[in-house]
């Protein structure tokens, strides 16, 4: 049986430790990717994100200069992104509750704690391919809903009213 | 006029999925299987990348040692953040919680630079005892021993720090 075909994307991997980034280039390349682009700062990231544009971010969290969370950031809403909803999948050495919150709350789409596995990896790149999260976009936010279930599963009282929202739909590619 | 709670959602389109293909079964197990393999393979050498991220959290302890400054610690910090996140994958189970240890004391204080010398030599030299003697099992009662006591003194110099502010 046939998976998804990884040739056809383009990885960018960004994380300043030459072994981990080793080690995530030979795992994504056993999947069948090709196009992988790699970075060991957030500058030299930003500067891939801009020139290639890839369609995946695997991004480290803690790098000199440009830390993973400002590249995110950045990403979101800086008006020179190439892709404000490019899906980037953030892999850090934290593991607590809030470090989690703190990358989403940056607009990170998955959340990836050290050690790396296959099996990881792969969970998280079908996550992002399969089940893309809706974008929201408040004054103080902009990035992938961060619920984790569909928003219309919610009918609590802190439900937003539906007045308050007003529904996109990207498919003439909408900027943020 | 846009008030606080205006929230818009954009529901982009899935470009990921129409460049893949709709495959019959996304996770192929040839795939995994392939992944798995090239794991085995870098597990040669697993052996000399602990070695150079071991030596470089040396060279950042002496480093801070000699000078206490917020780069140094900076510096530090990552080394210890690396190894906690890597050991683990370089079959050193021990030293990731270590390492993860002296990164939770200079991540949870004021200041990294405020970490105290004595307890940040004492997870290096512990890390350094764990690799020379090559334990790998996270069950050894010496690494045990080791760890836990450090993360004890790790929890009573964080909350002396967090009592003084």
């Amino acid at each position: 049986m046939g998976g998804f075909r990884f040739d056809r994307l383009k990885i960018l991997v960004v994380d300043d430790n030459q072994h981990m980034r080793k080690l995530v280039v030979a795992i994504l390349q056993a999947f069948g990717v090709i196009q992988i682009y790699e970075a060991a700062d957030g500058e030299r990231a930003w500067k891939f994100f801009v020139d290639v544009n890839p369609d995946i971010i695997l991004l480290d969290w803690q790098m000199t200069g440009m830390t993973g969370l400002e590249f995110v950031k950045t990403a979101r809403t800086s008006p020179d992104s190439p892709n404000p909803f490019v899906a980037i999948i953030m892999l850090t050495g934290h593991t607590h509750i809030d470090h989690v919150r703190l990358a989403r709350d940056s607009g990170a789409n998955e959340f990836l704690a050290k050690p790396v596995s296959v099996k990881a990896i792969l969970s998280r790149l079908t996550a992002v391919i399969e089940h893309p999260r809706q974008f929201i976009r408040t004054k103080t936010y902009f990035g992938p809903c961060r619920r984790r279930r569909p928003i219309d599963d919610y009918h609590g009282p802190e439900r937003r009213n539906a007045a308050d929202v007003a529904l996109i739909d990207d498919t003439a590619g909408n900027r943020a | 006029m846009p008030n606080d709670n205006d929230v818009q959602i954009i529901a982009p389109t899935n470009t990921l999925k129409a460049k893949l293909g709709t495959a019959a079964c996304s996770l192929d197990p040839e795939a995994i299987k392939r992944a798995e393999a090239a794991m085995t393979k870098l597990k040669v050498e697993f052996s000399d990348w602990i070695v150079k991220d071991i030596a470089h959290l040396l060279e950042a302890s002496a480093a801070f040692a000699a000078e206490r400054t917020t780069e140094k610690a900076d510096i530090l910090f990552r080394a210890a953040h690396d190894l906690k996140g890597q050991a683990t994958t370089f079959e050193y189970p021990m030293i990731a919680r270590v390492a993860g240890s002296l990164a939770k004391l200079m991540d949870e204080l004021q200041t990294r630079e405020a970490a105290p010398l004595p307890l940040v030599e004492a997870h290096v030299d512990a890390i350094r005892v764990i690799h020379r003697d090559k334990i790998k099992d996270a069950s050894d009662l010496t690494a045990l021993t080791l760890a836990e006591e450090l993360e004890a003194r790790v929890r009573i110099t964080l909350a002396r720090a967090s009592q003084g502010r």
